[in-house]
């Protein structure tokens, strides 16, 4: 197997595993609470923001990754309860809402931080070379994070029984609160863990990006498009929607031009709208 | 009036100031298209900007194109047709099995403004680039500082105009019906896909006309005119200024984006708190300003200006000459002469290994009312479901006169004349009670261009007349919304309103339910009489085996998804089979 391939095979590795570390919060919230949070993508701009904050004060990036949580965490309470939870009958009003959300949130960091492109620096800039090829180790750390993290998500949600609560009540949420689940707090706590995942998300991508107050929309875009031909409900779902765009964009990218990737992964997804509207592992 | 304050600005004030409102109504005309689209048919498009900066775009190369050609300029209309079909388009293919408003639409079109605004700014040979596209010149030797203006007045005045009408007409009526309660007005045979993808198309004409006209108007068009940014400033205008009426609009895209304008730069957390009052007019005030404006003026005056979204049939009321509404439209099913006959061969229903029906046979012929019961989870509201394209068939299929039916979506086989009236009733809850019955007489009935004339709205049928007579509340309470009702009167507005189709099939699932003794009575005597009006067959679920009793002696018991026993209510209460599975036998 040549260099280029391997680059190649790893890239694909690892544009799918950052697709599946960014819908993963869009995932569950939209699971648990069938709330498309439009502000998903900027509660990822907070987590890089977080480790930007963290270093214009000269900290060590452990407390960057930390505030990232648990900053996004303790904003997606009140969110939850005082904006989220009062619509929850008025599915395009939750919408709306959590759009302004995103408005809010982006103009906010716009107003502190500045318009202006901005970088994380990055303690694990060296590269390794495996099977012949030269690739980052912050790549290689995170592609390693990430599998470990959502094997131990899949096995918690298998087999905890918290995880078989979720289950309960993503499958039917009257019939899990009339058995004595409390859904109401659940739908609050997946909530705060959904925005969670994702300040984390953008905590471990700040250094490999550009961090900018519009970059929350194409995270949001990208996890709805996972969401939509991976279909709800499922990690399996998560990884197989993950799988398909990451692909798409990876291969059509290197084909022609991101600008083609995009274009690729937007048709894939209207495609499946049209004719697969439950996406691939739909669950009724 | 509009027209009159409109022209009146240069004069009183300056062409500057008038330049600047010009920038911002055309802003206004493709708010209003947002509010069209979401405010009246129920969908959210958060590109919008897409349509105005393609009619930018396009109005701006074919007017430099025309300064060494001046019969380019007959593309000119191209600017704004372009956009509407491809928003027509978009609409379609994302709507077309889609039978909820969710948040794909919206994010689809917001993808698609951030993939223009892309393409804007890496095609630099067609569009300029980041830099724009320059040097636009003005049409037909207007000024862009000064006469440029009537010309947006035109448009504001025209698209305004068109707008008011169009809210006043059956289509008006039937795009708030979309909103709110797609699914049922499928069941009146209405293709909600094409309804909403019409509302789209208009959105995005207006769109791209305002954008044709901003070309000409800034002489130069940057990839800001087609972007993200612009598309969420104009659904916040619609937002704020108000969504529900064609004003709203138009006051929002002028007030605050002229305000947001001023202050932008002189006060840095005002985007912020623009930000914060947006969720606030989500949480509180889901009119807007123009809403606000409705309610005070009320008060000063009770004939608003501001004509807002109810009592659309009123207009209709007031003028009692009524028309005979025409005949059930039977082009779609050319079987007219055929006897009424439905099949149901071997249906099997399966959902993750569950079996819903499973070999349900069931032949019906010729007029006359059917009843079916059985136990919970027999699989009779299921084979409704099944039948009028809501449950797709693992295996078998389904025939009424004829025609397949299994594979069809719910509104074609509502155009064969297949009517449902659902198990728990399923009205227009926020429409008035004779806006309900109107769209129900539509169904069936209403062409395109008859859904574009008012005189539509005073269509009348024998049947109507009869409905009214038996129940009296539909006509005294008439101006009442639907929501209102009790449930008693909603299962009769809704028997009313599948009974004004005039089917050949009529479907009733459970249509006593909830209904007292004596109403249970009313019900089964209209049910019974309409029957014979209409000439149709009707398949009723029911569970009460008194009301069984008045309504016919052809009784068919489900049981487990297959029919177990057919026969009078006699046959039926001495068969063990039947006995076994009621052990009993009444209610």
């Amino acid at each position: 197997m040549d260099a280029s391939a391997v680059t190649l095979a790893l890239n694909l590795i690892y544009h799918i595993a950052v697709l599946a570390l960014v819908g993963l919060g869009l995932g569950i919230v939209f699971g648990l609470l069938g709330v498309m949070n439009m502000a998903h993508g900027e509660f990822i701009a907070l987590g890089a923001y977080a480790m930007l904050a963290v270093q214009n004060h000269g900290l060590a990036p452990g407390y960057g990754v930390a505030l990232a949580v648990l900053g996004t965490a303790a904003l997606g309470y009140p969110v939850e309860r005082w904006l989220v939870r009062p619509l929850r009958s008025r599915p395009l009003d939750t919408l709306l809402a959590t759009w302004g959300l995103s408005l809010l949130l982006r103009k906010s960091i716009e107003a502190v931080f500045g318009r202006q492109y901005q970088n994380v620096s990055n303690n694990l800039s060296g590269t390794s070379t495996l099977l012949g090829a030269e690739y980052p180790d912050y790549r290689l750390l995170l592609i390693v994070v990430i599998f470990v993290g959502f094997a131990l998500l899949a096995l918690w949600y298998r087999r905890s029984p918290a995880g078989a609560r979720l289950q309960a009540s993503v499958a039917n949420r009257p019939l899990a609160q009339a058995i004595g689940i409390d859904v109401d707090r659940q739908a609050c706590v997946a909530f705060v863990c959904g925005v969670a995942s994702a300040g984390l998300a953008g905590a471990l991508l700040a250094p490999l990006v550009r961090v900018e107050p519009l970059m929350g929309m194409d995270y949001l875009l990208d996890s709805f498009f996972v969401l939509v031909v991976g279909g709800l409900g499922s990690l399996s779902g998560l990884a197989a929607g993950s799988g398909i765009i990451g692909g798409t964009q990876v291969v059509v990218s290197t084909i022609s031009d991101q600008t083609g990737g995009y274009v690729a992964v937007l048709l894939l997804s209207i495609g499946f709208l049209w004719l697969r509207p439950n996406g691939l592992l739909a669950r009724r | 009036m509009l027209a009159l304050v409109l022209s009146s600005v240069p004069h009183l004030s300056d062409d500057f100031r008038a330049y600047q409102l010009g920038t911002y109504l055309l802003y206004g005309v493709a708010a209003q298209g947002v509010a069209l689209a979401w405010g009246r048919a129920g969908f959210l498009p958060l590109g919008q900007a897409l349509f105005f900066g393609l009619g930018a775009y396009s109005a701006g190369m074919v007017l430099i194109a025309s300064q060494a050609n001046a019969t380019l300029l007959a593309l000119l209309p191209l600017a704004v047709l372009l956009p509407a079909a491809l928003a027509y388009a978009i609409a379609r293919l994302v709507f077309a099995r889609q039978y909820v408003s969710g948040p794909n639409f919206s994010l689809i079109t917001l993808a698609l403004a951030m993939l223009a605004a892309q393409l804007a700014n890496q095609w630099s040979g067609l569009t300029g680039g980041f830099n724009g596209l320059a040097n636009i010149p003005e049409i037909g030797g207007l000024d862009r500082y000064s006469t440029v203006y009537y010309l947006i007045v035109a448009l504001v005045v025209a698209s305004t105009a068109l707008l008011g009408w169009l809210y006043r007409t059956p289509l008006g009526a039937l795009w708030l019906a979309v909103a709110q309660n797609e699914n049922r007005l499928q069941f009146f045979g209405f293709a909600t896909d094409r309804l909403k993808a019409l509302a789209f198309a208009l959105a995005g004409a207006l769109a791209a006309s305002a954008g044709a006209l901003y070309a000409t108007q800034q002489g130069l068009v940057t990839p800001q005119a087609i972007g993200f940014e612009l598309s969420t400033e104009l659904v916040i205008w619609t937002a704020v200024g108000g969504r529900f009426g064609p004003y709203g609009a138009l006051l929002g895209a002028v007030g605050i984006g002229l305000l947001s304008a001023e202050l932008r730069d002189v006060w840095i957390h005002w985007q912020v708190a623009m930000a914060l009052i947006f969720i606030l007019v989500v949480l509180r005030f889901p009119a807007g300003m123009a809403g606000a404006l409705q309610t005070y003026g009320r008060r000063l005056w009770p004939r608003s200006w501001m004509a807002g979204a109810e009592s659309l049939s009123s207009q209709s009321a007031a003028a009692p000459n009524y028309l005979p509404a025409p005949p059930r439209n039977r082009a779609a099913d050319t079987s007219t002469l055929e006897p009424i006959r439905l099949e149901f061969n071997r249906v099997n229903v399966r959902i993750q290994g569950v079996s819903i029906l499973s070999g349900l046979q069931l032949h019906l012929r010729g007029a006359g009312i059917h009843c079916i019961i059985g136990p919970n989870g027999a699989g009779k509201t299921s084979s409704f479901n099944a039948l009028t394209g809501r449950l797709p068939l693992s295996d078998g299929d389904i025939h009424f006169s004829g025609r397949r039916v299994s594979g069809l979506r719910a509104d074609t086989i509502a155009r064969m004349g297949i009517a449902r009236k659902f198990q728990i009733p399923s009205v227009f809850s926020a429409l008035s009670v004779r806006d309900n019955l109107c769209i129900a007489l539509w169904g069936n009935r209403a062409n395109a261009l008859q859904l574009l004339q008012a005189s539509t709205w005073r269509w009348r049928s024998t049947l109507w007349e009869f409905l009214i007579a038996s129940f009296p509340f539909l006509e005294t309470e008439s101006d009442r919304h639907a929501g209102e009702l009790s449930q008693g009167q909603r299962q009769m507005l809704e028997l009313a309103m599948t009974l004004l189709m005039e089917p050949r099939l009529l479907l009733l699932d459970e249509p006593c339910a909830g209904l007292s003794v004596a109403e249970t009575g009313q019900q089964t005597d209209v049910i019974k009489r309409a029957v014979t009006l209409i000439g149709c067959t009707a398949l009723v679920i029911e569970h009460d085996m008194a009301a069984v009793a008045r309504l016919s002696d052809q009784v068919h018991v489900l049981h487990q998804g297959r029919l177990l026993a057919s026969g009078s209510l006699a046959d039926i209460q001495g068969n063990p089979d039947v006995q076994a599975v009621y052990s009993g036998g009444q209610k």
